[in-house]
């Protein structure tokens, strides 16, 4: 028997329990495994591999699911006292833009006036109309970075991960 | 989509804690077992199994059911431990994930004894731990997911982000690895 067919036999125990082999190949394999002995010891010491592998158990440390779960509880009651809030200052951002829409020609108007009387230069009055439209971006991105800071902290306090 | 699964799906984005109950209680053992593998260390399994419950309320609304549950929860777990290499070695990337460059992706954790020994009892099971232990990490988690939880070459192929053919490789290469291993033991 040449060591073609004893690699081709090794390839396909392997093969029948990673992504499985056709019929035929089973069939080659159940032929060759009944002829040859160190390929019949091979295919059994897979089996052996995966039998133990199969029996290996572990423990789940005591506790660790009600401890988890008590997290779990904690944090969805944060999350849920800080859904209003979320909504308030989206609420107040929605009001704030449409706000800032409806009153643009007059803070435009307004900002010119201001620019002319004090003599500032076009460049200026026209960033501060800028700022305008930005406030409520501005606020909110204050408001994420507070919020992503708190999360940190939570984290670090906690010590996991 | 399954009576089961659309409960499921409306119970995370609702982040029901009472939902994340039963899944912890449901899927304790294998969540944990996973993270022993991928970790090689107990106090981190623990922490990573908490912070991977943390993480599945809080991004509970992102699981939407075309696959299995378990599938996106050790897919959590597993960029949690990721994420958490990437902070504390600077190495690069494709040490963590690909086993030819070594174990980087095992947590070693010199002081205290072999983790999984502490958990197994069973001589013939510490000869298997013993084994399991030589392997790098990638090998033991896809040997755990084939094998242990059963699952498609798909489905670990999407939980490594790997192509379905890197999974094969690193199937033959730990079996091959384990069967040397465990007969060198029992020689």
């Amino acid at each position: 028997m040449t060591n073609d067919l004893h690699a081709r036999a090794e390839t396909l125990i392997a093969k029948e329990r990673v992504e499985g082999i056709s019929p035929v190949e089973q069939e080659w394999l159940g032929k060759h495994l009944g002829e040859c002995a160190q390929c019949t010891e091979s295919a059994h010491a897979m089996q052996q591999a995966l039998r133990s592998l199969r029996t290996l158990s572990i423990s789940v440390p005591r506790e660790l699911a009600a401890r988890t779960q008590l997290r779990v509880w904690l944090r969805a009651q944060e999350l849920q006292a800080r859904e209003p809030r979320w909504r308030l200052i989206w609420a107040l951002c929605g009001a704030s833009w449409v706000a800032g829409a409806a009153t643009a020609p007059y803070v435009w108007r307004g900002l010119e006036w201001i620019g002319h009387r004090t003599g500032m230069p076009d460049l200026v009055w026209k960033m501060g109309f800028g700022v305008w439209w930005a406030l409520p971006a501005i606020v909110a991105a204050a408001v994420l970075l507070m919020e992503g800071g708190e999360g940190t902290t939570r984290k670090n306090v906690n010590g996991a991960a | 989509m399954a009576d089961d699964t659309k409960t499921l799906v409306q119970g995370l984005r609702q982040r029901d804690p009472e939902v994340l109950d039963r899944l912890i209680e449901q899927y304790q053992y294998r969540l944990f077992r996973y993270l022993l593998y991928i970790t090689g260390n107990t106090d981190r399994a623990e922490d990573f199994f908490q912070e991977t419950w943390i993480r599945v309320l809080e991004r509970g609304h992102q699981y939407d059911g075309k696959f299995k549950f378990e599938s996106w929860l050790f897919t959590i777990a597993r960029n949690l431990v990721i994420d958490w290499q990437r902070q504390k070695k600077a190495v690069s990337l494709d040490s963590l994930t690909d086993p030819e460059e070594g174990r980087g992706f095992e947590i070693v954790d010199e002081k205290a004894d072999s983790p999984l020994h502490l958990f197994l009892q069973a001589e013939s099971q510490e000869r298997v731990q013993a084994s399991l232990q030589q392997l790098s990490a990638p090998y033991r988690e896809v040997l755990l997911l084939r094998f242990q939880e059963e699952m498609q070459l798909d489905e670990i192929a999407r939980i490594q982000a790997t192509p379905i053919s890197t999974v094969k490789s690193r199937l033959y290469r730990g079996l091959e690895a384990l069967k040397g291993l465990l007969a060198g033991g029992a020689a």
